[in-house]
């Protein structure tokens, strides 16, 4: 028997052992007893896996259901970094031989933060078949290397509409953020432009979700369960694919006939390098065709957009291909604008149905010390011509004459230059703001834009330090003068419309008075299998009847211009034209955009004594209206009466 | 029956009828469970390899079967013939221990701790620790006075320090500080001097730290240490093991998920889990009250361990007991210690229920011995 001290010592180790069971007692109580609930979700995170099935996104179609934007399977290839081991960089080497892109672009891929570690990352789309043998043959060379069907975009109209139909892209950080946005992942595509993004909550469907149990390797074990996929909605687009197609050949023909063509004004040939076009059905507002020049293919954003790709779209020679013209380019609408004034005029009683107004060279404002002579854009003297004629020849000093008129109705301090008028005191802009001018039509694209109706208080917030600085005693930097209703009246001057605004006020008046906001999305369909769909949104027109003006007063407008092919600016574009079987109203306009030349404009209403369509044509740099816009239009309306192409018919030099 | 030269006893005081049936029964209950655990451990990730579900658990009760044939052997031989032969019982080992940084001997994850013989593996350094035991109790139960002086400290340090350096080279920090446990719970129980302790304690922390600035210690043990210290600034494979052994654990709850049921322990989250982390099966699928009741056994383990060293006839049964309460209570510590998350992350398996043959002989040698010194208490 051990007694005494080693009994004592013994004892001591004997309390050491107890205190070492202690502490592990305690410590289980806190992982096993208090922080149960936490462990026990973390085990259940590391053993669950939901796996994102990603639904097929619905497709655009135009009006007669032929898609536009349809989803087409690609093999496309992932890596997932945590299975890459300790060779990535041989992996990603033999990986770059077989797909032909560079370590770097693979390595960069890699990088991407939107996915989380065990995520695969997406580096390569549209893999051959063979790479895919290739990769499934060897796996033990592709450790964490997949090949998955992944539905993708797919355009099979190519270039055809591309600002119209826009494009789907990553997330961005901005819009995770964003209510719209709830539910969403850091690495879902959504619509970035266009109709995806405008339909994005539409076409988007909804992902479905595989519950799976994985092993530590993340390896799936069993399957727990699955919420299948729901495909998202298809969206019918107003837009003809016919029509669409032939405008956009009339438009890029067009400018290329309009670039062998000597300008006049500058003595070089016309550059006519960028342009838009716009095609409305005038009565509900629905757009039959929108096409803008330059463009793009929209297929260059599959799988990213490559900085060889976006350093190419923002080259200064490339004129900027990304940005919608139609709707959100801003020009100066030159005589296109003249009915919108004259109507105004009317309205006003500064002119009338049954007046006649002469057309000396020149204008100069009554009184106007300075003595600034502002020119017709022909010299001859046309003598005394009705609003009609005025109209169809374009006359510059007849509208100048009304936009002095409009400056007489300000009040007389607001003449005076001692004060700035309230919106509302300026009479023309309140009427040419009836007709859609300075406001974005409420088209269902992004970003529209909503031209310059400029008054007194815009002049005034605009230029108050110009005037300061440059000459405290020119009021007329600041305040609105003479000059700028004189300029106004011709669609010059600081006004800006965007070819989708002129269209619009355009079918108010081919409609007789109404002003429908302009639509792409007809309605939204969901396929219910079998060819089947349900339409679970119907997108109506919107239209408001513009108060103040008679009926009489746009059929007199709409008869004026159906003069401008026959016998005005518009004749010799519209040389041999049919005009008795499809009469064709029209105007031509020249924007001055110093220091370019001269911007081409046309809108024209067919057929003209019941319109049905109203087309907007614009080139940028493209001289006169009637020597680019008009025969561009032309032919568009030959395309659309299935009349005989007469080529590209230039006309002269008219406003 | 009994082998020691003959002499034949009374009938009350024949070794046999005085076995220790408590040390036995948990001895045999731990080992049971291990094989249990093993299995849960192993036989998914053995199954999706195409393997026998029993494939660890087929060697390890052959380890328990030799284990069982060696308790019976180690108790018959009345213990006092062990520290006549300390010499061997010592250094057997330790030439083994030399051996096994010699081409004869198998290395993993860069230590070199193992020979291959056939479908065993021989891991000398178990060997080494009961070795030691027998070595100190011998050379401490010689010493005559009251207490240890300063010459039997050294020279017991120097016994010790030897097989420490050769496992601490393998490395195995592991076992090193086990051998270190036993050399001081030994001391302790021989009356050792309290300054003499300390100023043990002092060197071993200057060689220590100087082991540390040498290099000596592979980057992978350091990692481990430090992400114990440090879990904010380790590397993540370091913090892997300890994170997913602490939600085996926790995960478990009161009452645990339930045998082959835990998902950390199916789905192969824990590292190493038949060997140093089988705990983590006990925590996840029997919860804290599993925890405890394996806890408890190895409580009643022990106490019969610290009973026989008071029950023993001479010191060195004393020694030869205290010294093996020292080793299995250390172990077990540093073990379920690294498990739950309170000590750092050292390759040592829980005495009788981690896989490993070379471990459950040798403290199944131990189990033999304390029968034997319990058994023996009267002869």
């Amino acid at each position: 028997m051990t007694e005494g001290r080693a009994g004592f010592r013994l004892k001591v180790l004997a309390v050491l052992v107890a205190g070492m069971f202690a502490a592990l007692s305690t410590r289980l109580w806190y992982l096993q007893v208090l922080a149960a609930e936490r462990f026990r979700r973390e085990a259940e995170n590391n053993s669950v896996r939901l796996i994102e099935v990603p639904a097929p996104r619905g497709r655009i179609l135009d009006r007669n259901r032929v898609p536009l934007v349809e989803n087409r399977l690609s093999l496309v290839v992932t890596v997932n970094r945590q299975e890459l081991g300790d060779d990535a960089e041989s992996v990603l080497l033999r990986l770059s031989e077989l797909l032909g892109i560079r370590v770097r672009v693979l390595a960069e891929r890699l990088q991407d933060p939107r996915y989380y570690p065990y995520q695969p990352v997406p580096v390569a789309q549209d893999i051959s078949k063979d790479a895919w043998f290739t990769i499934a043959e060897h796996p033990e060379e592709f450790p964490g290397v997949d090949v998955v069907e992944t539905p993708v975009r797919r355009y099979p109209r190519g270039r055809l509409a591309a600002h119209v139909l826009g494009h789907v892209g990553p997330i961005t950080a901005e819009q995770l953020d964003q209510e719209r946005f709830r539910g969403y992942d850091r690495n879902d595509l959504v619509g970035q432009a266009g109709v995806e993004a405008v339909y994005e909550r539409w076409l988007q469907g909804r992902e479905g979700i595989v519950k799976y149990l994985v092993n530590a390797a993340g390896e799936p074990i069993r399957r727990l369960g699955e919420r299948p996929p729901v495909p998202g909605d298809d969206v019918v687009l107003s837009l003809d694919l016919g029509v669409q197609r032939l405008v956009e050949q009339a438009l890029s023909s067009g400018m290329e006939h309009a670039r062998a063509i000597l300008d006049p004004d500058t003595g070089r040939y016309l550059q006519a390098d960028a342009g838009a076009a716009v095609v409305l059905d005038a009565d509900t507002g629905e757009v039959v065709a929108l096409a803008s020049r330059p463009t793009f293919s929209p297929s260059i954003y599959q799988g990213g957009l490559t900085t060889e790709e976006a350093a190419r779209l923002e080259r200064p020679a490339a004129h900027q291909p990304l940005f919608n013209r139609a709707t959100q380019g801003a020009y100066p609408p030159g005589s296109t604008f003249k009915p919108f004034v004259a109507l105004a005029a009317v309205r006003q009683g500064i002119a009338s149905l049954s007046g006649s107004y002469p057309c000396p060279p020149t204008f100069t404002v009554p009184g106007d010390e300075s003595g600034t002579v502002f020119h017709n854009w022909s010299s001859s003297d046309y003598g005394y011509l009705s609003l009609a004629s005025a109209l169809v020849v374009s006359c510059d000093t007849v509208f100048y004459r009304f936009g002095y008129g409009f400056w007489q109705l300000l009040p007389p301090a607001v003449q005076g230059l001692t004060q700035v008028a309230r919106p509302d005191q300026e009479v023309l802009q309140r009427e040419l703001r009836r007709f859609g001018f300075g406001v974005a039509p409420r088209l269902d694209l992004p970003s529209v834009g909503s031209g310059l109706l400029p008054g007194g208080r815009w002049k005034f917030e605009t230029f108050r330090d110009d005037w300061q600085r440059v000459d405290p005693f020119n009021r007329c930097i600041a305040y609105w003068c003479p000059g700028d209703y004189v300029n106004m009246s011709i669609g010059q001057g600081y006004t800006l419309v965007t070819p989708l605004q002129l269209a619009t006020a355009y079918a108010a008046i081919a409609n007789g008075g109404r002003l429908c906001q302009p639509h792409l999305g007809l309605r939204i369909e969901r396929p219910l299998g079998g060819g089947r769909v349900e339409v679970v949104k119907r997108i109506r027109p919107r239209c408001r009847r513009i108060r103040g003006y008679t009926p009489e007063q746009f059929a007199y407008v709409r008869q004026a211009l159906a003069q401008v092919p026959v016998s005005g600016t518009a004749a010799s574009a519209f040389a041999g034209f049919p005009l008795d079987q499809v009469p064709v109203a029209g105007k031509t306009g020249t924007a001055e955009v110093p220091p370019h030349q001269d911007y081409s404009w046309f809108a024209a209403m067919v057929p003209a004594d019941d319109p049905r369509y109203v087309i907007v044509v614009l080139v940028e740099q493209g001289g006169h209206g009637s020597t680019t816009a008009a025969p561009i239009v032309r032919s568009i309306i030959e395309g659309l009466y299935g009349l005989p192409s007469s080529g590209f018919v230039s006309g002269g030099v008219t406003d | 029956m009994d082998l020691v030269a003959g002499r034949t006893f009374p009938a009350e005081r024949r070794p046999l009828r005085h076995l220790d049936p408590v040390l036995l029964l948990v001895a045999v209950a731990l080992s049971v469970a291990g094989l249990f655990l093993v299995y849960s451990a192993t036989h998914q990730s053995l199954r999706a390899l195409g393997l026998d579900r029993l494939t660890f658990v087929k060697k390890q009760a052959t380890a328990l079967a030799l284990g069982a044939a060696a308790v019976v052997v180690v108790a018959s031989i009345d213990y006092r013939f062990a520290k006549v032969y300390a010499g061997l019982v010592y250094g057997a080992p330790v030439l083994l221990l030399v051996l096994v940084h010699t081409p004869l001997g198998a290395s993993s994850a860069g230590a070199q701790r193992w020979f291959q013989l056939g479908g065993f593996q021989l891991t000398p350094s178990e060997f080494m620790k009961v070795g030691l035991i027998v070595m100190l109790a011998a050379m401490l139960s010689e010493v005559r006075s009251e207490e240890p002086s300063l010459q039997d400290v050294l020279r017991a340090t120097a016994a010790a320090a030897l097989p420490m350096l050769l496992v601490f080279l393998q490395p195995d920090v592991g076992t090193t500080i086990v051998l270190a446990a036993i050399l001081v719970g030994m001391l302790v129980v021989a009356g050792a001097r309290v300054r003499h302790l300390l100023a043990l304690g002092l060197a071993a922390l200057v060689l220590l730290f100087g082991a540390f600035q040498l290099g000596v210690v592979k980057e992978y043990q350091l990692e481990r240490i430090t992400a114990f210290l440090d879990p904010e600034d380790a590397p993540a494979a370091a913090l892997y093991n300890r994170e997913q052994a602490e939600i085996a654990v926790g995960s478990g709850g009161l009452t645990g998920r339930g045998y082959l049921h835990g998902t950390q322990t199916n789905l192969d989250f824990v590292p190493e889990q038949h060997t140093d982390f089988i705990f983590t099966v006990v925590g996840e699928e029997f919860g804290f009250v599993g925890s405890l009741g394996l806890l408890a056994l190895f409580a009643l383990l022990l106490w019969r361990a610290v009973r026989i060293a008071f029950l023993a006839k001479d010191a060195f049964g004393t020694y030869v007991a205290a010294g093996i309460a020292a080793m299995l209570s250390l172990q077990m510590f540093v073990n379920v210690g690294m498990v739950v998350g309170i000590m750092p992350i050292t390759g040592i398996p829980l005495p009788f229920v981690s896989y490993g043959g070379s471990s459950m002989l040798a403290n199944s040698v131990a189990v033999g011995l304390l029968l034997n010194i319990h058994m023996r208490r009267l002869t």
